[in-house]
């Protein structure tokens, strides 16, 4: 019965609506389902670059909204005559360039150790990851605490071995590498789960010929793990790029960008400025040249990692 | 058989059983330095990464929070465990529970339930509209459906921290700024969970579809009695996915929600810190109770968090 009706509207469509139309009907349906995430992205993910595109070519407040028409003048003002916007880039890049290949090569050296089946070993990848679920914020407080010159956990370690204690985050010299410290502590676990796993999925043969081939530990690292890492490296590099341009939380709680912009990484830089100083557009201008930045270094990488599969 | 004639063999049998023997022993004291090794970089590995939590942990349950910093110099146990007595009085005084800590401001309580029913409403909607869409991606036909699976993976590639303040003047213009529903609308689909899922979706055999298909079943029928049960372990990890990022989400709220009331746990523990001197104790306490859930949920669900990282790690 079902059958022949379907039949009888396929044969007759002049007098069905467009949607009744049995072909028609399906793909409406399916739509339905796919339609609620396309709007969360083209209402969360798309309009807001677009928003911040069109803000940042007028002059904007909260109070007033849109006041005018003033084209490239923001864009102008960011990369002629904003010393503060051109420090913060350094400090980021100093930030993303130190970090990333430090974590690498730690959670390199930890995935080496960590991918063994031996007893405990469950125990210490957990210990590891541990840092990764937990949120910034407390990681920030709680090595702020022990980062303390005169109330902290490290300086009072120092003066019990004998040694004189330091400022970490209120000295000039020495904040950027402590919010370097704190955050390859936190992510470092991350890399390594990532490349434990990729270890787990290099097959025993290669090991074996190498071994056959008389090749040492050393020598079967770097000639048959790192090759066939090569991929999850690439992630790994990659994601830490792209979040360490992002580091918001620890200078947020622990610096506020100082001592003198030492920190003030880029992205707290345009917090402050629209959240604190209520310059919206500019905010907006500045995060869609952050956003230019970020998406010309990750084609860059992109381009790299498929050139690399080539070979 | 061997055996025998090897030790019948005496000339022969001195000198193997020597050199075995050296083998054994060389090798004996190699496995225990290595395991010696071992033992030593899982202590200093322990030590690295647990000494904080054993601080803070240690520290929010003490009488009083003087001693935190009094008995810091020389280092020693007692710069860890509470030893001069335990008390409660800092979680409840974090959680405003007695009539004093209404004073300060603190009210860990609160923010714990906002957490909570924010986390609760994005894992529920994540389920329902990732899971379509997923379905969608991985099973359903649909013209140039891969020009929307572009438009839907390109998203993946925008920086959220960047965006932050875009989205903040969208959301404005919503009207939904400085409400609960900020802290959930904007999250309510994720694109990374629709790609995982898809991925999880694809793995599913497709025999099962047609058979429901035979028996007469639609669309949602086939997700909810097919796929769905079926991929259990895959739904478990998004839900876990999304609790991690809600509960640990600090940018967003801290500027969508400028409400005291409204905000979650993260961004009320970075308050205390804006406002005079924090009252320690209570910070400590309140910190172990914002990220106590995320780590034991951690520990009991280890595996489908490896697993999630391994799975982006590898499609990459």
């Amino acid at each position: 019965m079902k059958i022949t009706q379907a039949i009888k509207r396929v044969d007759s469509p002049t007098q069905l609506r467009w949607w009744q139309k049995y072909r028609n009907r399906n793909l409406v349906i399916a739509f339905l389902f796919v339609f609620p995430a396309l709007l969360n992205f083209l209402l969360f993910r798309y309009l807001p670059i677009f928003w911040a595109a069109r803000t940042s070519f007028y002059r904007y407040s909260f109070f007033k909204g849109f006041e005018g028409f003033v084209g490239l003048d923001h864009y102008i003002k960011i990369f002629t005559n904003d010393p503060e916007f051109i420090n913060s880039l350094k400090v980021t890049l100093i930030f993303a360039l130190t970090k990333v290949p430090i974590q690498v090569v730690l959670a390199l050296a930890l995935a080496v150790f960590a991918v063994r089946n031996i007893p405990g070993m469950g125990a210490m990848r957990a210990i590891i990851f541990i840092p990764v679920v937990t949120s910034f914020i407390v990681v920030s407080i709680v090595w702020g605490m022990m980062l303390n010159k005169d109330v902290g956990l490290v300086n009072a370690i120092l003066q019990t071995v004998g040694l004189p204690r330091m400022e970490f985050l209120s000295s000039k010299a020495n904040a950027l590498p402590s919010i370097i410290m704190i955050s390859i502590w936190k992510d470092v676990g991350y890399s390594v789960i990532v490349l434990v796993a990729a270890m787990k999925g290099i097959s025993e043969v290669y090991y074996e010929v190498a071994m056959v081939l008389g090749a040492n530990a050393w020598q079967q690292f770097v000639n048959v793990t790192i090759p066939m890492l090569r991929r999850a490296l690439m992630f790994v590099i990659v994601i830490g790029t792209l979040g360490a341009f992002q580091v918001f939380i620890p200078i947020y709680q622990l610096t506020r960008g100082g001592p003198r912009d030492t920190t003030n990484v880029i992205v707290y830089y345009i917090y402050k400025k629209a959240f604190q100083f209520g310059e919206m557009d500019y905010a907006a201008a500045l995060s869609i040249v952050l956003l230019a930045i970020m998406l010309i270094f990750s084609l860059i990488q992109m381009r790299l990692m498929r050139s690399e599969d080539v070979d | 058989m061997t055996r025998y004639s090897i030790s019948q063999d005496t000339r022969l049998s001195a000198d193997v059983i020597k050199h075995a023997k050296q083998a054994q022993r060389k090798k004996i004291v190699i496995n225990i330095l290595s395991s010696m090794v071992t033992f030593i970089i899982y202590i200093v590995i322990t030590i690295v990464f647990v000494t904080p939590f054993i601080y803070l942990l240690g520290n929010s349950f003490r009488v009083n929070s003087q001693s935190i910093w009094g008995n810091l110099f020389p280092v020693s146990w007692k710069s860890f465990i509470p030893y001069d007595g335990v008390t409660l009085k800092n979680y409840i005084q974090a959680l405003g529970l007695d009539v004093v800590s209404r004073g300060f401001g603190m009210n860990m309580s609160r923010a714990l339930w906002i957490s909570l029913a924010s986390a609760t409403c994005v894992i529920i909607s994540s389920l329902i509209f990732n899971t379509c869409a997923a379905y969608f991606f991985a099973r359903l036909k649909f013209p140039r459906k891969n020009i929307l699976l572009v438009y839907v993976l390109a998203t993946m590639m925008i920086p959220q921290q960047v965006v932050i303040v875009p989205l903040f003047l969208v959301v404005r213009s919503l009207g939904i700024i400085n409400t609960f529903w900020a802290l959930v609308i904007p999250w309510y689909s994720s694109p990374f969970i629709v790609f995982l899922l898809t991925q999880y979706f694809a793995t599913l055999p497709y025999e099962l579809d047609e058979a429901a298909i035979m028996d007469g079943a639609n669309l949602l029928q086939i997700l909810y009695l097919i796929v769905v049960p079926n991929s259990l372990p895959g739904l478990l990890t998004v839900s876990l996915l999304e609790f991690q990022f809600i509960w640990n989400e600090f940018y967003w709220p801290l500027v969508a929600v400028t409400n005291r009331e409204l905000q979650p746990v993260q961004v009320h523990i970075a308050a205390q810190f804006t406002e005079r001197d924090p009252q320690w104790g209570r910070v400590f306490s309140a910190m172990v109770l914002a990220s106590a859930p995320i780590i034991l949920i951690f520990m009991m669900a280890q595996k489908y968090f490896f697993q999630s990282t391994a799975i982006s790690g590898i499609k990459g």
